[in-house]
This record gives C-alpha cells, structure tokens and sequence, in this order.
C-alpha cells in the first residue's frame, strides 16, 4: 500500500512537471492517459485488459448512439455495461454461495478495481449521449475519462459533460491549485488514518472491525457505539480518499465533483443523502430515479421508485440481501420524512427551529446510523441479532466492548466537529478581510488565506501521530474499504 | 412572462412551501436546494400539463429543470404532443 501511494506520488509529481511545461492539450491527454493505464496496471494486467474492453466497447456504443439515438441502441450498451458488472461483482458471490456448478467458473474471478465507478461513468456517458447532450470525445478522450488516474479506482463518479472541456483546456497549472490540492492530500491522507484508528482500536482494546468480526454478543449501548462508530470510519475513509482524489486532480488543473458535503451535519434524511457519496447519489436521482418516477403520475409509484432507487444504490456496493436491505430502509426513511413534511404542512406547524433543529438532527443521525448495522454487519442473523439488541431495554445495563472504544468514537467525533468549527471561523474572518490587499500582510492574515502552508504539514504530522499509536495495537490494517465495492 | 411560466411559478411557490419566498423565471431551484428529488418529479408533470406535452423518460435531467425558463425551454426541446 505504501509502495503504491509512493508510486502515484511520484506520478503526480512527473505530470506537474509536464502540465506545467507542455501547453498543447492533445500531448497533455497522450501523457495523462499513459501515466493513467501504467498506474492502473499496477494493481493488475488484467484489470487493465477489462478497462481497455469496457473503454472499446462503450465507446462504439457511443457513436452509434449519435447516429441512431434510440432506446435500443441505448439498452444494448446499457446490458453490456450491467453484464460486465455481474460477470466481475455479482456472479463471483453468489458464485460462492450457491453451489451450481456452472457458476463455479466464476467464484474465482478477481474485481478489477474501481469497476462500479468506472462503469457507471460509461453508462452516464451513454445515457446523456441517448439524452442529447452535445458530446464529440475522440478515442483518448474517451479512454482517458474511464481511465484518469486520480478517481478511477474508486470515484468520485464523474460526468463526460464535466471532464471533456477540461480535457480539452490549456491552462496552465496555478500555485494556487497546486497549494490547495496539496492540503486535500493532507486532509485526505489524515482523516484515512483516523479511519484505521477507529478500525484497529486504541490502547490494547478491540475497534470497529473487531466489534463487528469478534464478538458475538452485543450490548444495545455496544451497538450505538459500533453503528455510529462505523458510520464516522466509513466517512473518514472515503471522504479522505475522495479528499485525496480531488486534491491530485487539483494539483494538475482539473476539478472533479466533491463526495461529501458534511454528511452529519444533516438535519433530514433528505439532506443525508444530498451530502453522501454525492457523486453516486446523484448519479442515481438523475439516471435511476427520475427516468422511473415520471412513468407514472400516482403518489405510490413515485414513493417506490424512491425505494428502488435505494435498492440499487444498495446494490451498486454489493450484490446481497443486507445491501437490499439497507437501500429499503434508506428508501423508507426518505418517504417517512417526506410525509411528516406534508403533515407539518398540512397542520400548519412550524417549531421554533432553535428547538426543532437540534431534534431532527438527532434523530436523523439516530435513524441512518442504525441503517450501518445492515450495511457493515457480516450476516443476517449476526444484523438480526444486533438490531434485536437495540430493541431491548435489559440489554442496555452493560456493555462489552472496551472503554477505549467509546472514548475513540466520542473523542474522534468531537475533534472533527472542532476542526470545522475552527474552519468556519477561519471562513468568516476571510470574508471579513476582503479583497487580498497588497500593504496589508500581517501574519494572522496570511495564514488565513494560504491555509495550506501551515495545514498541510499539520495533518502530516498529526498522520505520523496516529501512525505511531496504531504501530501499538494489534490487529490487521485494513485496506481503504470503499476498494472492495 | 407567458401565462404558463406564470403557473409554473405559483406551482412551483406551492411546492416549495416557505411563506414569503419570491421566484422569478431565472431563480435557481434544484442547484440552490430549494427543490428536491421528489418535488422534482412533481415539477416534471406540471409541465407536462401546462405544455400538454409528454416528455420521455431518460430526456431530462434535474439541470434541464434548474430554472422555470429552462423548464419550458426543455418541454420544446424534448416534449412530444401528448395523444
């Protein structure tokens, strides 16, 4: 993992140093998609062959699709794209727990990485292309939106609208993109390390992955603990990949959608999942859920296409019953929140939202929470029994997870909520300040606008702090854990 | 303003449900988060109604309806005349 990192580190630096000498757009994409399949054939030649397939095919289907743009033509490539996924994702699991032999061929193919990303990238080029959208890629061009190193191996998903005028510009690289990608690196690099710390557990005792593998019996305060825990691991995780993602592509000129938008800020379930996995969730609102929704004018069809949207939203992370799951009980609590909003309108009854705001973000926070217990949780019976733990009141009078565990989800949880508000300030006194002014250049001020000089290093020394407590406990790392989606 | 951009307008005051709030044809509605998904798909047959047209599933985006002008220039734009 470190080697790898090293690896696009160096690349980075390589294509800063050409992007910063080399105008011409054209030599820009040759090199970028090079350094992008030699980095993506890393991680497997045969990854790379798949990639190469799916870029070939769908971009076939593409300029098919502008000479005949019809639904048949739309739906071939559709079927192609959702054959590969359940060639590579979901005939391999069920592979493994169905015994038929003819699927047996299949339990052992390996998931090329980031496959869900990049594929739902060609079915949304595919899908704008059938929609009319003015869209003239030339093979590179094409091949280099599937393959762009910084988010092909797991997003954020991005859209050939976005990416194909940027491919396309010769702007020079800016210090101040260059500042600002580097301190989402930073960000992004720390807040993955407090993922493994919330993973691994501090201080000798279990984490959130041993309270999930290891135990057997749970307390209903242990599964707070475990769901909320898991929540702010999984957010840490990926919002730091996304940060460092976002931040590579920065460095070299191209801005790619943002990920996350402090999701447990959100006061509505609704506004959860305007702020989570953006990139997906609106991939999914506009390919999946408004297409199906319009089909029909009734109340409940449009209810249940809110459901099926979450259903696939579930399945996009894995092919199982707990996904189906989790996806209906996100669905649902979407239309619950959406019919408490229609009788609060009804009833003409507004709190005062110095006392409500604090209740709905409590119970929203509560309620999607509760749905990581589906999402993590490695079985039905083991979710059944952690939920059925939550239900019951004699449960709550112990606990069996150690106390490390609570102070670290408590004390990481509370160090993130600071960090934004010191953030927020810093906002407001920069807006304050004005326009830059050239005889002005007090420190205070200085360190307000280039943030990145003293955050940077900041979260890397903070990286290396959390690396050494984490060099004490036992347990294996565990991986970015949005790769094995 | 056509008197269908109008309608549209007060439809869309309604679905939005805050007293006082001002609207105009420009106004931002989905990219500032004052629409969501599901008052989206209810903007959506309102203009089918108003333009009497039906308009594919697939042909419009949450961007097409951002604003009420680029509501109707997307019905004229995708809408086929309803049988």
């Amino acid at each position: 993992m470190l080697l790898t990192g090293l690896l696009y580190g160096v690349a980075l630096l390589i294509l800063l140093l050409v992007f910063a000498k080399v105008r011409s757009f054209r030599v820009r994409q040759a090199i970028l998609l090079v350094a992008s399949y030699a980095l993506y054939l890393t991680w497997g030649v045969w990854f790379g062959a798949v990639l190469l397939a799916s870029t070939v095919m769908n971009f076939l289907v593409g300029r098919w699709l502008k000479r005949q743009p019809t639904a048949a033509v739309l739906w071939a490539g559709l079927a192609f794209n959702l054959a590969l996924l359940a060639v590579f994702k979901y005939i391999p699991g069920i592979a493994v727990s169905i015994p038929v032999a003819s699927l047996q061929r299949f339990s052992r193919l390996a998931l090329p990485l980031g496959i869900s990303f990049w594929t739902f990238q060609a079915m949304s080029y595919l899908l704008d292309l059938y929609r009319g959208e003015e869209l003239d890629p030339t093979f590179v061009e094409f091949a280099l939106y599937m393959a762009f190193f910084p988010v092909t191996v797991s997003g954020p998903i991005c859209r050939m609208t976005e990416m194909l005028p940027q491919f396309r510009s010769e702007k020079s690289v800016s210090r101040h993109d260059i500042g600002r990608g580097l301190c989402r690196i930073a960000t992004g690099v720390l807040m993955m390390q407090a993922a493994q710390l919330l993973g691994k557990g501090i201080l000798g005792g279990e984490g959130i992955n041993g309270g999930f593998d290891h135990l057997t019996r749970w307390s209903g305060l242990d599964v707070w603990c475990l769901a909320f825990g898991y929540g702010l691991q999984l957010f840490f995780d990926f919002a730091g990949y996304s940060h460092v993602a976002i931040g590579a592509a920065q460095m070299l000129g191209f801005t790619v959608p943002e990920n996350f938008a402090r999701p447990f800020a959100s006061t509505t379930p609704s506004i959860f999942w305007t702020r989570w996995h953006m990139s997906l969730s609106f991939w999914i609102r506009d390919y999946v859920f408004l297409p199906l929704a319009v089909l029909r004018r009734e109340m409940w069809w449009r209810n249940l296409a809110l459901v099926i949207s979450m259903v696939v939203f579930g399945l996009w992370h894995k092919g199982s019953i707990l996904f189906v799951l989790w996806g209906s009980y996100q669905g649902i609590l979407l239309i619950l929140h959406r019919q408490w909003q229609a009788v609060q309108r009804r009833l003409k009854w507004e709190p005062p939202a110095a006392i409500w705001t604090p209740i709905s973000w409590a119970v929203t926070i509560t309620l999607i929470s509760a749905g990581w217990i589906l999402f993590r949780a490695n079985s039905l019976p083991q979710a059944t029994q952690m939920l059925a733990a939550v239900a019951s009141p004699a449960s709550y009078l112990g606990h069996v997870l150690p106390r490390s565990l609570y102070l670290l989800v408590a004390g990481l949880a509370i160090a993130y909520a600071a960090v934004l508000f010191v953030i927020d300030s810093l906002d407001r006194y920069a807006e304050r300040l004005g326009p830059p002014a050239t005889s002005r250049s007090e420190i205070l001020e200085v360190m307000v606008r280039e943030r990145w000089v003293w955050i940077a290093p900041m979260w890397a020394a903070a990286s290396l702090l959390v690396v050494t407590i984490m060099e004490r406990q036992s347990g294996a790392a565990n991986v970015f854990m949005y790769r094995s989606f | 303003m056509t008197e269908q951009a109008q309608q549209m307008i007060e439809h869309v005051i309604h679905v939005i449900g805050k007293p006082g709030i001002e609207i105009d044809e420009g106004t931002p509605l989905v990219s500032s988060g004052l629409i969501d998904s599901m008052a989206l798909v209810d903007l959506l047959l309102k203009l089918e109604d108003l333009t009497q047209t039906r308009i594919p599933p697939g042909k419009v985006q949450p961007k097409d309806m951002d604003t009420v002008a680029l509501m109707f220039a997307t019905a004229q734009r995708v809408g086929r005349p309803r049988k």
